[in-house]
């Protein structure tokens, strides 16, 4: 059964090589959990961006390379001399004691960075410590494994930090400001699924060595410029919600073959690249294929997934409410596009029984509309 | 230039480096202090008496109190910038650290991309005629696999213990180049007309501000400029606590480092020891 729906999912990627999970696409499994498109194409290991690109809707910037830049030179700076403003920020929050400042550096293994190396080295530290064996506070970026849906994804947390008699805490370090103790509710969001994703990460290596999911704390450690300052600052973020939902979500892509054998067997997304690297796949063809799998459009998929100005389009072409976010879908539950939604506001459409109150409602606003650019138009004419 | 160095600035060199650690570890004891305060001293005027009749060569082994007074130097190669930073902080010193301290304390110019190249010409000079050179900038070791780190730079001619770094010696470290900084800023605010540089002020004030107690408190806290005696006090309050394990980790680590080759010592075990090694720690 399992080897059959691997066979389907490569089916489905064609020639192209595999694509892993990383943080940033386990992190979308847990904002639109219920896209199906998503589903399919990271199940798949399919090349998001080039699909979509091919399909005529290509993502016109990645990450901005400032805000990486920005984002690295601040992580070099809480971690320049040893931590020096880690720690001190650590001591405040995290209430570290004085002699709590060893400090490991995982970045390497004598010299050799391959993820494998590093992680049966972050392994052994941080189960020794976790054991009691051996002393240890800080831990910088530590190589963490998960497995999903059969397949192996490295995970590459800023910092774990563990706390004598206590537990091991993820901390990320972001250099979004926190002004005035509040930061980008968006922002944080995100922060914290990453840092959901460690937590599930290190509680399953943990578990190998048999030590129980509680000597990792579910809340994570937040550190970033605090106001307009470069100075570093820390929040704890109760990130439980996040980890329960993320744990749910991969254990659901053990049942991908659910969906996968709803699809028509000969389904592809291969674009059919030859030695040039161009891809020979017609685009109204691929474009086809996508059409063949619901997509659940949602205004923030703009932020993190690549498939996103593909299925705003479709979501657009069907005048479908989910353009307009969840807000505007919950306040007017019940009436699915922007068509029938028009259609009782004017009273062109007769609404059925569970409608009735929504269509009130919008022949309400809509008088009121009228009325209001009747006036502003008397007054345009006038003036 | 001159490489030879004469034989009692040698000695006077281990002389003021021993009193610096047995300061170090008196804190607390205050008259005990006062006294090696005042033997330290008198090591360093004779230091400089001498060195005033030496000629060129001498500035390249500045000890570690008197480059602060002693400028010049501009047309140093970036090598003997460094090695003078390094000689100053006394402790294995990220490329940006001895960028910064170099500003604070010395002319002449030394930026971290000049310090990236410099470091692999290290090495290659090494293989090709070991001990040619007085002194290599070599990279620090790690205490477990005794790998080279190569983002901190350490001097050949600091003991094995010195250039490894065990898990508290990268807070050690800091901690000891608090007090080194702390003790140059006064240096040159007693000899000099002009005071301390702003550059200098501001790299104290950078390590005051994460180091607990070193920094004033209170209202109007910052219109009173960093006391680099406060500084000293609270980095050495601090080192206290971890002085003891990081010495037993380093010390630990350079007797298994010693079965190695002198070029190992100095630029690092290569990975293929790794397993074996790791076995035995």
């Amino acid at each position: 059964m399992k080897a059959a729906v691997d066979e389907r999912l490569d089916g489905l990627r064609g020639s192209a090589p595999r694509l892993t999970y990383s943080a940033r696409s386990l992190a979308a499994l847990e904002n639109n959990p219920r896209c199906t498109l998503r589903a399919v194409l990271d199940a798949s290991g399919s090349d998001k961006a080039a699909i979509a690109a091919h399909a005529g809707f290509p993502t016109p910037f990645g990450q901005s390379p400032f805000a990486i830049a920005r984002g690295n030179v601040f992580e070099a700076l809480v971690k320049a001399n040893g931590c020096a403003e880690l720690i001190r920020v650590l001591r405040e929050t995290l209430k570290l004691t004085l002699p709590e400042v060893a400090y490991q550096d995982l970045n390497d293994v004598g010299g050799n960075a391959s993820p494998e190396v590093r992680h049966s080295r972050t392994r052994q530290l941080l189960v020794n410590t976790a054991l009691g064996k051996s002393p240890g506070t800080l831990y910088d970026h530590p190589m963490l494994r998960l497995q999903v849906g059969g397949h192996t994804v490295f995970l590459e947390p800023d910092l774990v930090a563990f706390r004598i008699e206590d537990r091991f805490h993820v901390v990320e370090i972001k250099s979004f400001p926190i002004i005035d103790g509040r930061a980008d509710a968006a922002q944080v969001k995100a922060a914290t699924t990453q840092a959901s994703a460690y937590v599930i990460a290190l509680r399953a290596m943990l578990a190998d060595a048999g030590i129980g999911p509680d000597a990792v704390s579910d809340t994570m450690l937040l550190v970033a410029p605090k106001d307009f300052t470069n100075s570093p600052t820390a929040a704890f973020v109760d990130a439980r919600k996040q980890v329960a939902t993320l744990t749910r979500q991969l254990t659901r892509i053990e049942h991908i073959g659910d969906l996968v054998s709803l699809l028509p067997e000969d389904l592809t997304f291969d674009l059919a690249i030859d030695k040039s690297g161009r891809a020979l796949r017609p685009a109204e063809e691929l474009a086809e294929a996508l059409d063949q799998v619901p997509a659940l459009y949602r205004p923030d998929c703009l932020s993190h997934c690549e498939m996103a100005f593909f299925c705003r389009s479709r979501a657009r072409a069907c005048a479908s409410l989910d353009v307009l976010g969840s807000a505007v879908r919950e306040q007017l539950g019940g009436i699915d596009t922007a068509t029938m939604a028009l259609g009782l506001a004017r009273g062109e459409l007769t609404p059925d029984a569970d409608q009735a109150e929504m269509a009130a409602a919008l022949r309400h606003a809509a008088r009121l509309r009228t009325e209001v650019l009747g006036q502003a138009d008397g007054a345009g004419a006038t003036a | 230039m001159v490489w030879s160095m004469s034989d009692p600035l040698d000695a006077l060199e281990t002389r003021i480096n021993q009193l610096r650690r047995a300061i170090r570890d008196a804190t607390g004891d205050a008259e005990r202090t006062a006294e090696l305060r005042a033997q330290l001293r008198r090591a360093e005027r004779a230091w400089d008496a001498l060195v005033d009749t030496d000629d060129a060569p001498a500035e390249t082994h500045a000890p570690p109190s008197a480059p602060a007074l002693r400028m010049g130097g501009a047309m140093l190669p970036a090598r003997e910038h460094v090695h003078r930073v390094l000689m100053l902080l006394g402790v294995p010193a990220a490329p940006k650290l001895i960028v910064s301290v170099h500003e604070a304390f010395f002319v002449g110019e030394l930026t971290a991309a000049k310090l990236s190249s410099l470091r692999r010409d290290e090495e290659r000079s090494y293989r090709a005629t070991p001990g040619s050179r007085p002194y290599y900038l070599c990279p620090a070791l790690a205490y477990d696999l005794l790998s080279p780190m190569r983002a901190l730079i350490t001097v050949s001619t600091w003991a094995l213990e010195q250039r490894i770094i065990g898990p508290l010696s990268p807070r050690v470290d800091y901690l000891s180049s608090a007090i080194r900084v702390a003790e140059a800023v006064q240096a040159v605010a007693g000899s000099s007309q002009t005071g301390p540089s702003p550059a200098a002020l501001r790299l104290l004030w950078r390590f005051a501000a994460s180091i607990p107690d070193a920094a004033p408190t209170g209202p109007a806290s910052h219109e009173h400029p960093v006391d680099p005696r406060q500084v000293m006090d609270a980095a050495g309050a601090e080192l206290q606590v971890h002085i003891d394990t990081d010495r037993a980790d380093r010390a630990a680590a350079a007797r298994r480092a010693h079965r190695f080759t002198d070029a190992q010592q100095l630029f690092g075990a290569p990975l293929g020891n790794v397993s074996k090694h790791q076995a035995e720690a």
